[in-house]
């Protein structure tokens, strides 16, 4: 801890406004990146909850505070049932609740929204430690999540592009077609782990279809060309790769 | 701590009922605002929420400092915080074609709740400096949010004979620095065409550039914007 921050960590309305406004900033600039990708949880949104965070704590601190000088008289008597962590960990569950309600499933067992309820999820914390006055805390947190946030992703997307393991939806006439499908991945080398029959007849102007977990060989590893493949069979109608 | 507020700090008729006004107050301000934008939850809401939370702190402070109980006074508050949340877990709406609306105003609805909290506490400095910047990020920060250049994900649809053909395509993307979210292949019964393949993909290319480009490749017989 540094010695230099010691007139920053006691509590007065000084520090209370600069830990408001520090929580603020912070939050905006993990906010920030995720704007620019068009993303549900924006600018806005990520200052209000880190603002939030930083208040809830602000709280606790003046409450201590009171209990120890004006109202020590009660404390006396009925004696300190106080737990000073308790408002921020509520915060934590709070959020939550808010992630909980932005994670939607999409189509063929995938989900959206989970970085960015995770986003949240971490950016109230580091607001919960801006308004304990944590600085250096803060500043790492901050660094950190943004560099995860903005510079990760395109690694990510890049490293699943290169991944052996490969997630297909292929839509096909009927479910015997799902032996021949089979029959042309393993043609390529290539591993099949899991089949999961999404439908089996065809419904509502949709076709049968299928989710197929494989595993591509170490010599032919190329996602498009194994999507060509099994496009190629007569009897499948569409293939997708899925990529969470 | 400001002693401008000492008087109000303690329980009393007057200061009840002048926090739970200052609450009130604060909620409208705030909720006022989005009631301008005609979001779901406006005026009323706010209002609701912020002194709600004003008498959630007020009571656990009626608790122990008037009935003398053996009482944590940052119980109530802090489920008034989780109980909010899930409140805004509500006000999100998932639309038809798989996007987020509400969040802001969800996360603007939580905040609120705390300001009232601390209003209620006697924490009036902390409420008031709330309520100013939840609306400095609410109206300042929707120019600077809308201004934000982003590089949205598009498709496009390819029709070929050759399944080479896409290759060249992918490479091509791949070498421009556009990332494909997406891929999928569909074969289609075309006099000209034997596959349609519809990629999705985001970066630095715009659309009709990307798609200027592509459609002279070898063995593309069709491409469009999707």
């Amino acid at each position: 801890m540094m010695r230099s921050l010691a007139v920053l960590r006691q509590f007065s309305f000084g520090t209370m406004l600069l830990r408001l406004l520090l929580a603020m900033l912070s939050g905006g600039a993990v906010g920030y990146g995720r704007s620019r990708k068009a993303r549900a949880a924006g600018l806005r949104t990520y200052m209000l909850i880190s603002i939030g965070a930083a208040m809830a704590v602000l709280l606790t601190l003046y409450q201590y505070q009171m209990l120890t000088g004006p109202w020590a008289e009660v404390v006396a008597q009925v004696g300190m049932k106080f737990d000073a962590a308790r408002l921020a960990s509520q915060v934590i569950t709070g959020i939550g609740f808010l992630g909980a309600g932005i994670i939607i499933k999409i189509a063929h067992q995938q989900v959206k929204g989970l970085t960015t309820a995770t986003g949240l999820f971490a950016t109230v914390i580091m607001g919960i430690a801006a308004g304990a006055g944590f600085y250096e805390c803060v500043t790492v947190a901050l660094v950190l999540i943004v560099l995860v946030l903005n510079v990760m992703s395109p690694l990510e997307i890049a490293f699943k592009r290169r991944l052996r393991n490969i997630t297909l939806n292929v839509e096909f006439r009927s479910v015997e077609d799902i032996e021949r499908i089979t029959r042309v991945i393993e043609a390529q080398e290539a591993k099949v782990y899991d089949i999961d029959v999404e439908r089996t007849e065809p419904k509502d102007d949709k076709y049968p279809s299928a989710i197929f977990i494989l595993q591509l060989s170490r010599k032919n590893h190329s996602h498009s060309g194994m999507l060509s493949s099994v496009a190629e069979l007569d009897c499948v109608h569409s293939v997708q790769e899925l990529i969470s | 701590m400001l002693h401008l507020f000492d008087g109000v700090r303690a329980l009393g008729f007057g200061t009840v009922a002048l926090k739970t006004l200052i609450a009130c107050l604060c909620g409208a301000v705030i909720g006022l605002e989005r009631s301008t934008k005609n979001r779901p939850a406006g005026f009323r809401t706010h209002i609701l929420v912020c002194l709600g939370a004003a008498v959630a702190s007020l009571t656990a402070l009626y608790i122990y400092l008037e009935l003398r109980l053996p009482a944590d006074i940052s119980r109530i508050g802090g489920n008034v915080i989780t109980g909010l949340g899930f409140i805004g877990a509500g006000t999100i709406i998932i639309t038809k074609r798989m996007s987020i609306k509400g969040l802001t105003t969800a996360a603007g609805l939580w905040t609120t709740g705390i300001i009232g909290l601390a209003i209620g506490s006697g924490y009036i400095e902390l409420g008031l400096i709330g309520t100013v910047l939840v609306l400095l990020s609410e109206t300042l920060m929707a120019r600077v949010s809308s201004a934000i250049q982003s590089s949205p994900e598009y498709a496009l649809e390819l029709l070929y004979i050759e399944k080479t053909s896409l290759d060249h395509v992918l490479r091509f993307c791949k070498d421009n620095r556009m990332s494909i979210t997406n891929l999928k292949i569909q074969t289609i019964e075309d006099p000209e065409a034997k596959y349609a393949a519809e990629i999705r993909l985001r970066g630095a290319m715009k659309q009709d550039a990307l798609l200027n480009k592509v459609q002279h490749m070898p063995g593309i017989v069709a491409s469009m914007a999707l």
